[in-house]
């Protein structure tokens, strides 16, 4: 792997993680669409590289939203400490990260591997891609049907029932298919559940830092083997352009979702899945 | 329930060290795969950790 490329990847990776448009999908389809045949994405040395890239991810994470963890961290210990649930905001929304939690780390422990193994190749990456996007035109669609015939109101997370919270967590399991967006997959959930946009984005963005945490802590041991040693220089430059470009992602995104919603990446999905699913289907990208 | 909390924290440790001393393979690609036996041993003293958290819940003074 070259420097160019591992920039390149890490960018890649720290907007595609959190932009609803699927980073996994988006990691096979771009090498893949460039050509980038030296790139073997079983290789000691390339998960290592992607260990780094997903620790840069999740730092970027915990530094933009450092104050609200302090205090829901704060909330929940004083909350075990209590043995009581009390209507405070962040031990609210630290109980409901807690519970959408469980669903993504026990599907995401049970089903990882085999869906890797199955579809991690162009052209399901490029199918789920196109679904991902009929997902959020569906999610939109359904939402605005909910609050014109319903009548149903926005709520704000700490008002989340915990079966939301439960349904967002398994939905994002969901992103365990390579081109389905952990963020945007989420959100819809959220949504759906009548958080308005920010808040879905926020409680997405909040649920995501400890799973991606989680999952490269847990493998940092693969950092540590003599063959990861090779990329090493790759390794720290692509960990620190993947965090600048998560926290620059997200401190856009925050914003964004205050008065937009996630059509343009639902049209940005299905229009380059579809160009993906074609060129693959002709031979064109492997 | 408290009881049903505390059995269940049980079961998962003893579950988790039998995933970290690789006794139990289900879920796994292959008895070789360590880094995936402590993966599943972390998780399971997790949710090990939660149940006591929710005994916990169960047993405090109103």
């Amino acid at each position: 792997m070259t420097l160019f490329q591992a920039l390149a990847l890490a960018l890649l990776q720290g907007v595609s993680e959190l932009f609803p448009v699927s980073s996994l999908g988006h990691t096979i389809l771009v090498p893949a669409v460039l050509g980038w045949h030296n790139l073997d994405r079983s290789s000691v040395s390339f998960l290592a590289f992607v260990v780094v890239l997903h620790l840069g991810t999740a730092l970027a994470l915990v530094v933009f939203y450092r104050a609200e963890w302090y205090a829901i961290v704060r909330a929940l210990v004083a909350s075990v400490v209590r043995g009581r649930l009390s209507a405070d905001r962040d031990e609210r929304i630290g109980w409901r990260l807690v519970v959408a939690t469980i669903p993504v780390g026990l599907l995401g422990l049970i089903f990882e591997a085999p869906v890797r193994r199955l579809f991690g190749s162009p052209a399901p990456a490029a199918f789920f891609l196109m679904i991902n996007g009929l997902v959020m035109f569906a999610g939109e669609a359904l939402r605005r049907h909910q609050r014109r015939s319903a009548g149903r109101e926005d709520k704000p997370i700490e008002r989340l029932s915990y079966a939301g919270s439960l349904a967002v967590g398994a939905a994002q399991a969901l992103a365990l298919l390579p081109g389905i967006s952990r963020s945007g997959i989420s959100m819809v959930a959220g949504l759906l559940c009548d958080l308005d946009h920010e808040d879905a984005a926020r409680f997405s963005f909040l649920l995501a830092t400890p799973v991606i945490l989680a999952a490269a802590l847990l493998e940092i041991p693969r950092l540590f083997v003599p063959a990861a040693h090779v990329v090493l220089l790759q390794a720290i430059v692509g960990g620190i352009a993947a965090g600048v470009a998560a926290y620059l992602s997200v401190a856009f995104l925050t914003r964004y979702f205050r008065s937009n919603d996630l059509r343009p990446f639902g049209w940005y999905c299905v229009i380059v899945g579809a160009i993906c699913l074609i060129l693959a289907r002709e031979g064109m990208i492997t | 329930m408290r009881v049903v909390a505390i059995a269940l924290a049980i079961l998962f440790f003893v579950l988790g060290i039998l995933y970290g001393l690789g006794k139990i393979n289900f879920f796994t690609q292959s008895g070789a795969q360590h880094a995936h036996h402590i993966t599943h041993l972390v998780v399971l003293w997790v949710l090990a950790l939660l149940c006591l958290i929710w005994a916990r819940f169960q047993s405090a003074p109103r």
